[in-house]
C-alpha cells in the first residue's frame, strides 16, 4: 500500500510533518446538477458560485482522503450527512474550454488563501473554523459532448520551513489506556451534543487524570489557563497511520498566528472514528507531537499550495466523459438496445440481435404499409432505414399513416419520403434514415414520351439499382402491383432478400420472395433448369400455388427450400400492366380495413426477423401451416413463405409456393434479359403492353392452353 | 413474515416489516442502510413506496490484468480487472498551462500518496426494492468512479468474483441485467429475482420446522449481496436471535 512507502521515510524523529492531500470525489448527481444549473440558472454567467462538499473520518484503511461533492453541493445551507464535516468552496464554471485553460490558477489560489488568512487574522476562523477547510473547483461543462473538465484546489497556507515532529506519531491505543480512550470518545460525543452537530472539525483537549475535557477552538484563552500541555483535536479524514489529513494544515497556521509566541511544542490528536461490523472505535486515531513554528511575518499572507494532481500524478486537470449516462440520445439508444436484450436474457437466449439491428432496410413505399413497417423496424432496433416514395402527404393520410401529422399536409403536402425520415429522427435520434423522393418506373406505363422522360426513367432505374445494392432487405410496400415489378427483378438479380406486403379490403399477403442461388452456381443450374423445365418441373411449377388441389399438397408444397420459392408475380398468370384493367384481389380496391396495414406491416417485419434468425437466412426451407406443431426451425419459430390473412375470419394461413418458370418477374428468362440488356430491356417492358412480358415468358401460350385466368386466388376450403 | 403454508412468498407488508427490522439493526451496527421513500404528496403518507439504500466504497487495483481487488475491509482479495483501458484514458487536455504552476505548487509538506495510479476507488450504490411480480426483494446496484462516471455492464461483470461470475454466466436467468430502476427511472444493474424463491424455500422451510426467527430480506441479502461485493456482517444474525424483536414485525 501507499502508506508503507511513506512510512519508511519517516523513521527518525525530528522529521517534517507531511499531510495527505484531499482527493476529489464527485458523484454523478453533482454533474447532473451542474448541468441543470448551467442550463437554467448560470447560462453564460461565469461569476464564482458557492458550493459545499463534505469529508468523513470513518473510512476503512486503504481509502484515499476524500472531499465529496454530490448533487446537494449547490444547496449550501442544506444538511451535511451525519458524522461528516462540511467544506465550503467556490465554483468557477467557465463558458469555454479556452477560458478553463487560461484561467489564472495561481491567482485563484492566492485569492482563496488570502480569504482564509484574513479570516484567521480577524478571528472569524476562530469562531467558525470550517473556514479553514475551503476549496476551489474550476470547471468547464461541454454539454454538447457531456465532457466535464475540472480541477480542484484545496488551499493550504505553508510554513516556510515546514513543521517538525518532536516524536514519532503514535496510534492512540499504544499510548492511552482503554479507559482513557473511552473518556476521549465520551468527551467528543459530549462536545457534539453541546454544539448540536454530529461532527466537530476542530477542538481543544485537556486531560485531567483519566478524564478528558473538550472545548471549541474559540474558548482557547479560558480553556488553557496555565502553561499546561496544549492539545488540539482535529476531525481527520486521513486513514494513514503516519500522516494527518489536509484539514490540520490551516489549523496549525491559525494556531501559530494566534498563539505562536506562547506555544512551543504541542500535541495534535487526529481524531478518527469508524464503525466496523457494528463496533465503533477511535483507538486508531493518531497523535502527533509537533513543534509549532513561528510565522516569520505575522501580517503577510503565507505562501499557499493546493491544486490537485490528476490521475497520472501530474499537475493538471481531469476530464470525465458522461455521455453514456447523460446524453439523452445515448440514453435513448442504450434503452432501446436494453429493451431488446431483455428479450434475449429472459425469453430467447439464442436470439441474434446484432443480425437484426445491423440489417439495412430499403422501404419502397412510405404510405400506410411503409409507416407501419418503419415503426416496427425501429422497435427491433434497426438503425438503417431508407424510404423511397414519390407521393406527397394528403389530408387523408395522417390518420392511417402514423409517421405523418396534419401539419405535414399543409401547403400542398410534404414529400412522404422526406417527412418520414424527419419523423423517424424525432422518434429516435439514433436512427440512420434517408429518404428518396422518386418514382419507380412500371411496366405498361410508358417512359418514352421524350428524351427527357426516358433519361429520367434511366436515372430512376440506376438510383433504384444502387439503393437495392446498398441494402440487405427490400420491402415492397407500394399501392400498385406493377410498381413492384422492377424492384422484384433487380432484387432477384442481386440476390437480395425481398419482403412483400400487399393489402386487399380485408385480406392481405405478406411474403418473402424466393432467394435465387448465388450467380456462380446459378450459371450451371440455370442451364440444367432450362433443359429440364419442360419435363418434371413443368407439371408442378407451371401450376400456381392457388390451384394446387389437383396435386397431392403435402409432397409438393412441403419442404420447399428458399431458392425454389416463388415471388409475388409467380402466382399470377398475367403480366403486370395497367392495374385498372388487370384487377387482382389485393389491388382491386385501394381501401382496406384500417387495422389491416398495421397487421400486415408488423408481420412483414416479424417475417424478416424470423428469416434473419434462420441459419440459412433467405434460403431457409419454407414453413407451412402444417409445421405449426413441429419443432420450429428458429428460436423465434416458423419461417413461412407467405402469410395470407383474412380479417373477416381473423385467420391467417401459411401457404408456400414454388417459383414459376414462366414468372414475369423472377423467371430465368426475364432475369437473363435484364442482366444482359439492362435498361434497354426494361424500357421495352415499360413501354409495351403486358403482352410483351407474357410473350417473353411463354404465358401467352399457357393462356391459350388452359384458358385459366384469375386462378391464383385461394378459395377458403383449401388447406395448404 | 412469510406464508406458513410452505409457500415462501413475501408480500409487500412483510417486505416492509423485514426492512424496518433490518434498518433498526443497521442503525445499531452502524452499517449504513437507510430507507428512502419516493415522492407521494403530503396527503399520501400511507403509500410506502420506497427502498433500502446503502453506499459502499471499494478500492480496486488496476495495475495489472487480471489484477487484485482489495476489499476496503482488507479481508478478501479477488482476481479482477475492473476498468477497461479506455475507461482510464480521460483524454484530458495536456496542453493546460500546468508548467508554470509547477514551480510554486511544489509542496514538500504533502504526502505523495494521493497519486496511487495502481488503485481506483469505486463507489457502489445498493438498493433493495420489492418486486410485486416475483413477490421477492430485488437487489439493484450501480457503481461510480470518483469522477462520477458510472461503470458499464462489462466493467461491472469484471468486478464480480470469478467464482460467482462462472455461476452467473452458466445460468442466464439469474444473471446481472441492466434495467431501469422502477422508482428512479435511472439505469441500474440488477440481479434477476427469478431464482430467489428457489434458494429461499429450503431456508424458510427449515426455520419453520424448528421455529427460529428469520428475516427474509436479511437472509436473502446474505445470499445475493456477496455476489456483487456487498457483505453482510454476521452481527445481524446475532442481533436477530433475541427472538422477541421478530414477532413484533410479523404482519399477521
Amino acid at each position: 500500500m501507499a502508506s508503507d512507502t511513506s512510512e519508511a521515510s519517516s523513521s527518525t524523529a525530528d522529521v517534517k510533518l507531511q499531510f495527505a492531500p484531499f482527493s476529489s470525489a464527485l458523484e454523478a448527481g453533482f454533474w447532473h446538477q451542474l448541468t441543470q444549473k448551467k442550463l437554467n440558472d448560470y447560462r453564460l454567467d461565469e461569476s464564482p458560485k458557492c458550493i459545499k462538499g463534505y469529508y468523513y473520518n470513518g473510512d476503512p484503511v486503504g481509502l484515499p482522503t476524500r472531499l465529496t461533492l454530490e448533487f446537494s453541493a449547490f444547496d449550501v445551507d442544506g444538511p451535511t450527512p451525519a458524522r461528516c464535516c462540511p467544506a465550503v468552496g467556490t465554483l468557477y464554471n467557465t463558458n469555454t474550454l479556452d477560458a478553463f485553460k487560461t484561467t489564472d490558477k495561481k491567482a485563484l489560489l492566492e485569492k482563496e488563501a488570502k480569504e482564509i488568512w484574513d479570516a484567521i487574522q480577524s478571528g472569524a476562523a476562530l469562531k467558525d473554523p470550517s473556514i479553514l477547510c475551503r476549496f476551489i473547483l474550476l470547471t468547464f461543462a461541454d454539454l454538447k459532448k457531456y465532457h466535464f473538465y475540472y480541477w480542484f484546489c484545496f488551499p493550504a497556507l505553508c510554513f516556510p520551513e515546514g513543521i517538525k515532529m518532536v516524536k514519532q506519531p503514535s496510534v492512540l491505543e499504544q499510548v492511552f489506556s482503554a479507559k482513557e480512550i473511552a473518556a476521549l470518545q465520551e468527551a467528543y460525543d459530549g462536545l457534539c451534543t453541546k454544539q448540536g452537530t454530529t461532527a466537530v472539525p476542530y477542538f481543544l483537549i485537556k486531560y485531567a487524570g483519566e478524564g478528558v475535557q473538550m472545548a471549541p477552538l474559540r474558548e482557547w484563552e479560558t480553556f488553557f489557563t496555565h502553561a499546561e500541555k496544549v492539545t488540539v483535536g482535529v476531525y481527520d479524514p486521513c486513514t494513514l497511520s503516519q500522516h494527518p489529513g489536509w484539514p490540520l494544515r490551516n489549523l496549525l497556521i491559525l494556531l501559530a498566528n494566534q498563539w505562536g509566541s506562547k506555544v512551543d511544542t504541542m500535541e495534535v490528536v487526529c481524531f478518527r472514528d469508524r464503525t466496523l461490523q457494528g463496533s465503533r472505535s477511535i483507538q486508531h486515531s493518531v497523535t502527533f507531537q509537533v513543534k509549532l513554528p513561528e510565522l516569520p511575518n505575522n501580517s503577510v499572507c503565507p505562501k499557499s499550495v493546493g491544486w490537485e494532481k490528476n490521475p497520472k500524478g501530474a499537475m493538471g486537470p481531469r476530464m470525465v466523459n458522461l455521455s453514456e449516462c447523460m446524453d439523452p440520445k445515448r440514453l435513448a439508444e442504450s434503452s432501446v438496445d436494453l429493451n431488446l436484450k431483455l428479450m434475449r436474457w429472459r425469453l430467447v437466449p439464442s436470439l441474434d440481435l446484432d443480425k437484426v439491428v445491423s440489417t439495412k432496410c430499403l422501404l419502397l413505399g412510405a404510405g400506410t404499409l411503409g409507416c407501419n413497417v418503419a415503426r416496427t423496424l425501429m422497435g427491433w432496433g434497426v438503425r438503417h432505414i431508407t424510404f423511397v416514395d414519390n407521393a406527397k402527404i394528403s389530408y387523408s393520410n395522417p390518420v392511417r399513416q402514423p409517421l405523418y401529422e396534419f401539419e405535414d399536409c399543409l401547403g400542398g403536402g410534404k414529400s412522404k419520403a422526406i417527412a418520414a425520415v424527419d419523423r423517424l429522427s424525432k422518434i429516435f435520434p439514433g436512427v440512420n434514415a434517408e429518404g428518396y423522393n422518386m418514382s419507380i418506373p412500371m411496366p405498361g406505363h410508358p417512359v418514352n414520351f421524350s428524351q427527357a422522360t426516358l433519361s429520367q426513367a434511366q436515372r430512376d432505374v440506376e438510383q433504384l439499382e444502387k439503393l437495392i445494392s446498398e441494402h440487405d432487405v427490400v420491402f415492397l410496400l407500394m399501392d400498385t402491383r406493377e410498381s413492384r415489378w422492377l424492384p422484384t427483378v433487380i432484387a432477384a438479380s442481386k440476390r437480395k432478400l425481398v419482403v412483400n406486403a400487399a393489402l386487399g379490403f380485408d385480406t392481405f399477403v405478406v411474403m418473402r420472395h424466393g432467394l435465387k442461388k448465388p450467380p456462380v452456381s446459378q450459371n450451371v443450374s440455370a442451364e440444367a433448369d432450362s433443359s429440364t423445365s419442360c419435363s418434371s418441373a413443368s407439371s408442378s411449377s407451371s401450376t400456381p400455388a392457388g390451384s394446387a388441389p389437383s396435386v397431392p399438397g403435402s409432397s409438393l408444397f412441403s419442404n420447399i427450400p428458399g431458392h425454389k420459392l416463388g415471388c409475388y408475380f409467380c402466382n399470377d398468370v398475367v403480366a403486370p400492366g395497367d392495374s385498372t384493367r388487370d384487377r387482382t384481389l389485393d389491388q382491386q380496391c385501394t381501401v382496406s380495413r384500417p387495422g389491416l396495414a398495421m397487421i400486415a406491416g408488423a408481420l412483414a417485419v416479424e417475417l424478416m426477423v424470423s428469416i434473419l434468425q434462420h441459419s440459412e437466412g433467405g434460403y431457409a426451407v419454407a414453413s407451412s401451416s402444417d409445421d405449426r406443431m413441429n419443432e420450429p426451425p428458429t428460436s423465434l419459430g416458423l419461417v413461412p413463405h407467405q402469410i395470407r390473412g383474412f380479417l373477416s375470419r381473423f385467420d391467417n394461413v401459411l401457404p408456400a409456393s414454388l417459383a414459376f418458370d414462366k414468372c414475369t418477374a423472377c423467371s430465368p428468362i426475364v432475369l437473363d434479359h435484364y442482366e444482359r440488356e439492362g435498361f434497354n430491356f426494361l424500357s421495352k417492358v415499360f413501354n409495351s403492353s403486358h403482352s410483351f412480358l407474357e410473350d417473353l415468358t411463354g404465358l401467352t401460350l399457357l393462356h391459350q392452353e388452359t384458358q385459366a385466368a384469375e386462378i391464383w386466388d385461394m378459395s377458403d376450403d383449401e388447406s395448404i | 413474515m412469510f406464508n406458513k403454508m410452505s409457500c415462501p412468498a413475501l408480500d409487500e407488508p412483510g417486505f416492509h416489516a423485514c426492512c424496518q427490522l433490518l434498518l433498526q439493526q443497521s442503525e445499531q451496527l452502524g452499517d449504513g442502510w437507510s430507507w428512502l421513500e419516493l415522492g407521494g404528496g403530503p396527503g399520501e403518507e400511507g403509500s410506502e413506496v420506497g427502498y433500502l439504500k446503502k453506499t459502499v466504497l471499494r478500492s480496486v487495483a488496476v495495475d495489472s490484468n487480471p489484477v487484485q481487488t482489495q476489499e476496503a475491509s482488507g479481508s478478501e482479495t479477488e482476481q479482477t480487472s475492473i476498468l477497461q483501458p479506455e475507461a482510464q484514458d480521460t483524454g484530458e487536455p495536456a496542453s493546460l498551462n500546468a508548467d508554470d504552476l509547477n514551480d510554486y505548487i511544489k509542496d514538500e509538506d504533502a504526502v505523495c500518496t494521493a497519486v496511487d495510479i495502481n488503485s481506483q476507488v469505486l463507489q457502489y450504490e445498493y438498493h433493495i426494492l420489492y418486486s410485486c411480480s416475483y413477490s421477492t426483494p430485488v437487489l439493484y446496484f450501480r457503481a461510480f468512479t470518483m469522477e462520477g462516471r458510472s461503470l458499464t455492464l462489462q466493467e461491472v461483470w469484471s468486478s464480480i468474483h470469478p467464482n460467482y461470475r462462472l455461476c452467473l454466466q452458466n445460468s442466464p436467468l439469474t444473471t446481472i441485467t441492466q434495467q431501469e430502476h422502477p422508482l428512479l427511472g435511472q439505469p441500474f444493474f440488477m440481479l434477476h429475482p427469478c431464482k430467489t424463491e428457489e434458494f429461499m424455500r429450503p431456508l424458510l422451510q427449515a426455520s419453520h420446522d424448528q421455529p427460529r426467527p428469520v428475516n427474509y430480506v436479511l437472509s436473502w441479502l446474505s445470499v445475493v449481496g456477496p455476489v456483487v461485493g456487498l457483505d453482510i456482517p454476521l452481527k445481524y444474525c446475532t442481533l436477530l436471535h433475541p427472538a422477541s424483536s421478530l414477532s413484533s414485525a410479523e404482519p399477521d
